[in-house]
């Protein structure tokens, strides 16, 4: 259940990024409600995850999600380059957090 | 040295502080203060990245949070110091920073202006 809530709260911190790119191109209430809330439920998660998970392995899981799931979004929503190191470090990501569950 | 790196290392402390407060927060005032510390933690973070690119803003920024994170369950809270888990961690911010750093990302479209 910790890691289901850890893996939700690096999907709504990559929402809440989405609002915040939103909010530097458009400006409007909707572009503050996506940010707002993605951030929000993320932290609830995160908190949540954190009760039974060890503090560092969470926080670097958390922000690990986020950032993969920040650039598989531009890769294929926005079109940003696919080029061979993005996805190797994007696999090294992955490849840590398995490794991390597998040993907690 | 530039006042914006100063921003990024007392950002990062307060990122540990909110961290801290998001697994050990027990009452109405710790949840204040964790609170207090996310605010201030990302405030200095956006003062500082609009003065540094935000790839590197937010890459240093990371590296410290995780860092700070791991050291501080360690010596306040009594984790058990396991190389595998921190060999883990230290690979899995390895590609945080390298994904950040590398470029190809609106982020580090914004640093080549």
């Amino acid at each position: 259940m910790a890691w289901i809530s850890l893996i939700l709260a690096g999907m709504f911190e990559v929402v809440g990024v989405l609002g915040m790119n939103r909010i530097k191109r458009d400006n409007n209430a909707q572009a503050y409600l996506l940010f707002s809330s993605g951030i929000i439920l993320s932290f609830i998660c995160l908190s949540f995850a954190m009760k039974s998970l060890p503090m560092g392995t969470a926080y670097a899981i958390w922000t690990g999600i986020g950032t993969v799931g920040g650039a598989l979004v531009g890769m294929f929503f926005f079109g940003e380059s696919k080029e061979w190191r993005r996805i190797l470090f994007i696999a090294m990501v992955l490849a840590a957090a398995v490794g991390l569950k597998l040993i907690s | 040295m530039n006042r914006s790196w100063i921003y990024i290392m007392v950002g990062a402390l307060f990122e540990v502080c909110w961290v801290i407060g998001f697994k050990h927060a027990d009452d109405w005032v710790t949840w204040l203060g964790t609170a207090i510390s996310v605010l201030i933690s990302f405030t200095l973070i956006i003062i500082a990245s609009t003065k540094l690119p935000v790839g590197t803003v937010y890459a240093v920024f990371t590296g410290l949070g995780t860092g700070g994170t791991v050291l501080a369950e360690m010596i306040l809270f009594d984790e058990p110091v396991k190389v595998a888990k921190l060999l883990l961690i230290a690979l899995l911010l390895a590609g945080v920073l390298g994904l950040k750093l590398v470029g190809g990302s609106s982020d580090s479209k914004e640093v080549a202006h």
